[in-house]
């Protein structure tokens, strides 16, 4: 099966302090570690996983800037077969749109049966996936915890719906999947992986190899424009809880029946 | 979140601009590692680090490892990380690749791992003392050896320890009485007690091999005697098969004041004279052989302590700045000035300050040394390789002795920096204190890298070691005196560096001519006056690159960085060398104090 998997390079928010930067439009990026978005690593190890069963290809791409190539080398360290980095100065600013479109363009170069995205991204909207799967015109399926590969044709999947239950379905291939954390184990990256791809090209397709206008991506295309960024004022009328946790726990439960949270 | 183990933009600092790591992978020993490599091995060991390895920190703490009829369990969080660090390779990073290893150079290896050990390393020490054992038999052992041991230690798949130490021969490990008999097939037949032993007993393998240091019968006393032998927890048949178990049994574990999640093991072998061990290496050779371990688990050592210093410097870095407390000290008189974060406060700003420049001063250190190795593996310079091997020889018991004791004070500031909730067990702060303890204590008390450095080292070729370190320290002034913002610094270390090579030969001298005493009671400060040179040198090092990024333009968040690395080498300069000064000067008042005190004058009868 061949297999593309969509990845995105994101603030690390397991050793970051994030904050508002200046122009309230982003975050401070200057003294961020970044690092491969999470439900993008639990996609790539899906992908490796469908493959050491079935036999194939996984192929790993991310719309980013230069440094993109970082995570993409990450993931093929990981286990992926091939990589792939979509930049152009012209992909600066993209919505949603813009990168699903762009991805569109990347998936259409080559016959892919699957293609998985995380479930959303830790700076995202998680609307890439399903966005992705309409341009393409391919079936598509959100909050994905569980593949089987039924034959050529079809996949079995499972979706995690509210109340922690499963939802399984049959979706026919070529198709596009959002893949919800959960779903397996990541694996490490080990030294051996690393050296394996430390030294491989990784090709660059910008907007030009991919055919596309520069009106249709980035700033000039986006129909999405982020206006600010705050963190709420501290507000009076918080109730802090004390005591043992048994007890804050008793307190919290009565709250809630008085309140109507619970019945 | 902010970053919790290791200041990641100080690592690449020393990687990329101090020591210039991409200059290896011309040679072609390391031609895989270029720039994209190294950073990605960085990164994964961070990532492996707080994600894996972090979570075990506090486990390995409370609920440690426990004995029961000779068997050791660990927490069951270690199972988990374990298998990580077997999947990911990280034991055998620097080994020779044909046996399992990974041809890493050392300095890469020693950044990844000071990651790793920062998360927990009393876990660590599983691995570290792996590597070690693995890296004796690799030194030392037959092919044979070598094929039915080695490939199974660098994967992990088997442990690894070293015994030394005995009820009665300690620091002194001459006086040993474990004996080895010629079996006249090939193995030897072991008997006597071990204790101290890092990792001897534990639930993650399956075997054990524990180099053992035993008297051959008829072999002289003291070290001249002593040979070392590979003795297999479960015996290990000629095809590589597991055989029996080898007579040799946990009888005990240690309580201890910290790792409690690294076992101490009390081994007792052949006590059923059913303990077979192969001879590695030459008989009666056996101290040469260990002495290679050593070195590398002294330098293993200092890196335990400062990773600990690094945590204990994030964390309570992270705490100064959120934990609001009184108001800021200019607006004492103001009864509606808010309470600010304590890091505003003066003496917590002090307190940072020196954490800030041991934990960096001394990651820069340890890299070097690491540096150093690699150094000598891609010089082809016979004499170039003995320069360098000369100035590691003399490093080693600084990095072990003054490494610990810095670090140790660093996480002792990093408790007072949180106040009372330093004292409280909830806090990461207090369990790095009582772990990094240890650190002076083991592979050698600080009073023996004391007078490893004194009785050995300094005189060691001649003195070769001490003047090649010296013309290091002297290019590095040289180049901070051609800049502006270092020229400062430059001058006053020249003088410091002065007076150091005076106190060396105040030091020889005072020995030499019959007060060996008097100058071993100095052996200690005279360690700590080199320390303190040592981390001046790699301040100044660092400050004069800063400087020169500064110079020639910087992104606002490296200017912030640079910034910070000026300002450890004029605190260093302005407060710390004064009292370095002070101490040189007690050295050479030949003060015989502590050697003339009656003993009974210490008082207490």
């Amino acid at each position: 099966m061949e297999i593309l998997v969509c990845v995105k390079r994101v603030p690390d928010s397991a050793e970051n302090e994030i904050s508002v930067g200046p122009g309230g439009a982003d975050i401070r990026r200057e003294d961020l570690v970044y690092s491969v978005n999470e439900w993008d690593n639990y996609a790539v190890e899906e992908a490796i996983q469908i493959v050491e069963r079935v036999g194939g290809n996984v192929t790993v791409v991310s719309v980013g800037d230069t440094e993109a190539e970082e995570i993409v080398r990450r993931e093929m360290a990981m286990g992926a077969n091939q990589g792939l980095l979509a930049t152009d100065a012209a992909f600066t600013g993209s919505d949603g749109l813009g990168i699903a479109t762009i991805l569109e363009a990347v998936a259409r170069k080559t016959k892919y049966d699957l293609i998985l995205t995380g479930a959303q991204a830790d700076d995202g909207a998680a609307q890439v996936g399903g966005m992705l799967g309409a341009l393409l015109d391919w079936p598509y399926a959100s909050l994905v915890n569980l593949i089987k590969v039924e034959g050529d044709k079809a996949l079995r999947i499972g979706r995690e719906i509210e109340g922690g239950s499963q939802e399984i379905s049959d979706i026919e291939l070529p198709c596009v999947l959002s893949i919800q954390t959960g779903i397996n184990e990541p694996r490490y990256v080990g030294i051996r992986g690393i050296r394996k791809v430390a030294s491989v090209e990784i090709p660059v397709l910008d907007g030009g190899a991919l055919g596309l206008p520069p009106e249709t991506v980035g700033a000039a295309g986006a129909r999405v424009r982020r206006v600010d960024y705050f963190v709420p004022q501290t507000g009076a009328g918080a109730e802090m809880l004390t005591g043992s946790t048994e007890e804050v726990a008793g307190k919290l439960v009565d709250l809630l029946k008085a309140k109507g949270g619970i019945k | 979140m902010a970053q919790i183990l290791a200041d990641r933009r100080d690592i690449d600092f020393v990687l990329h601009e101090q020591l210039k790591v991409e200059s290896l992978a011309k040679h072609p020993r390391f031609s895989e590692f270029n720039r994209k490599a190294v950073d990605m091995i960085i990164s994964e060991a961070r990532n492996l680090a707080v994600k894996e390895i972090l979570p075990t920190q506090v486990d390995g703490d409370r609920i440690g490892v426990h004995f029961d009829n000779g068997k050791v369990t660990v927490p069951e969080s270690f199972h988990k990380a374990w298998k990580a660090i077997k999947d990911g390779e990280w034991l055998a990073m620097i080994e020779d690749p044909e046996w399992g290893g990974q041809g890493m150079p050392r300095l890469v290896a020693s950044v990844a791992a000071s990651y790793l050990m920062s998360a927990n390393f009393a876990f660590m020490m599983y691995a570290g003392l792996t590597h070690g054992a693995g890296e004796l038999i690799e030194s030392f052992g037959t092919d044979k050896q070598k094929k039915l041991f080695l490939k199974k230690m660098f994967s992990g798949e088997w442990t690894g320890t070293m015994l030394l130490t005995e009820p009665e021969a300690g620091s002194d490990v001459g006086a040993l009485t474990t004996s080895a008999k010629p079996n006249g097939d090939g193995t030897y037949s072991i008997t006597g007690n071990k204790i101290f032993v890092s990792g001897g007993e534990h639930d993650m393998a399956p075997n054990i091999i524990h180099p053992v240091l035993a008297r051959i019968e008829g072999a002289p006393a003291g070290t001249a005697g002593i040979s070392l032998f590979i003795v297999p927890k479960i015996w290990v048949n000629d095809d590589g098969s597991l055989g029996e178990p080898n007579d040799a049994v946990c009888t005990g574990i240690e309580e201890k004041m910290g790792i409690h999640g690294s076992t101490t093991a009390s081994i007792a072998l052949g006590s059923k004279g059913k303990c077979r061990g192969l001879l590695l290496g030459e008989a009666n050779k056996g101290m040469r052989a260990m002495f290679l371990l050593m070195n590398n688990a002294r330098l293993m050592v200092g890196d335990q302590a400062l990773s600990c210093a690094s945590a204990s410097y994030m964390h309570s870095l992270n705490y100064a700045r959120t934990r609001v407390q009184g108001r800021n000290l200019s607006q004492m008189m103001a009864r509606n000035a808010p309470a600010v974060p304590i890091i505003q406060h003066p003496d917590v700003r002090r307190m940072l300050m020196i954490m800030k420049i041991y934990v960096e001063s001394l990651r820069s250190l340890s890299a070097y040394v690491a540096f150093c190795f690699d150094g000598i593996e891609t010089s082809a310079d016979p004499e170039e390789k003995a320069r360098l091997q000369g100035i590691i020889d003399f490093l080693i018991p600084i990095q072990k002795a003054y490494t610990s004791e810095r670090a140790f004070d660093v996480c002792s500031l990093g408790v007072q920096v949180y106040g009372g909730y330093g004292y409280i067990r909830e806090y990461p702060v207090e369990q790095l204190l009582r772990d990094c303890r240890i650190t002076s204590i083991y592979e050698g008390t600080n009073g023996i890298q004391a007078m490893d450095l004194f009785a050995r080292k300094l005189g060691q070729n001649g003195g070769r070691p001490i003047i090649d370190l010296g013309d290091e320290i002297r290019r590095a002034i040289g180049a901070a005196a051609d800049v502006e913002r270092t020229a400062g610094m430059a001058e006053k270390m020249e003088q410091v560096l002065l007076r150091l090579e005076e106190v060396a030969r105040h030091m020889g001298m005072t020995a030499m001519y019959g007060n060996l005493m008097t100058a071993a009671a100095h052996a200690h400060p005279f360690l700590e006056v080199c320390g303190d040179v040592v981390v001046g040198w790699m301040l100044m090092w660092r400050a004069r690159v800063a400087a020169e990024a500064l110079a020639a333009g910087s992104k606002e968040k490296d200017a912030v960085y640079y910034e910070g690395q000026l300002k450890n080498a004029e605190f260093y300069t302005q407060i710390m060398l004064p009292v370095t000064m002070g101490r040189i000067e007690a050295i050479l008042s030949g003060s015989s104090v502590a050697v003339d005190i009656p003993e009974d004058a210490f008082g207490g009868k």
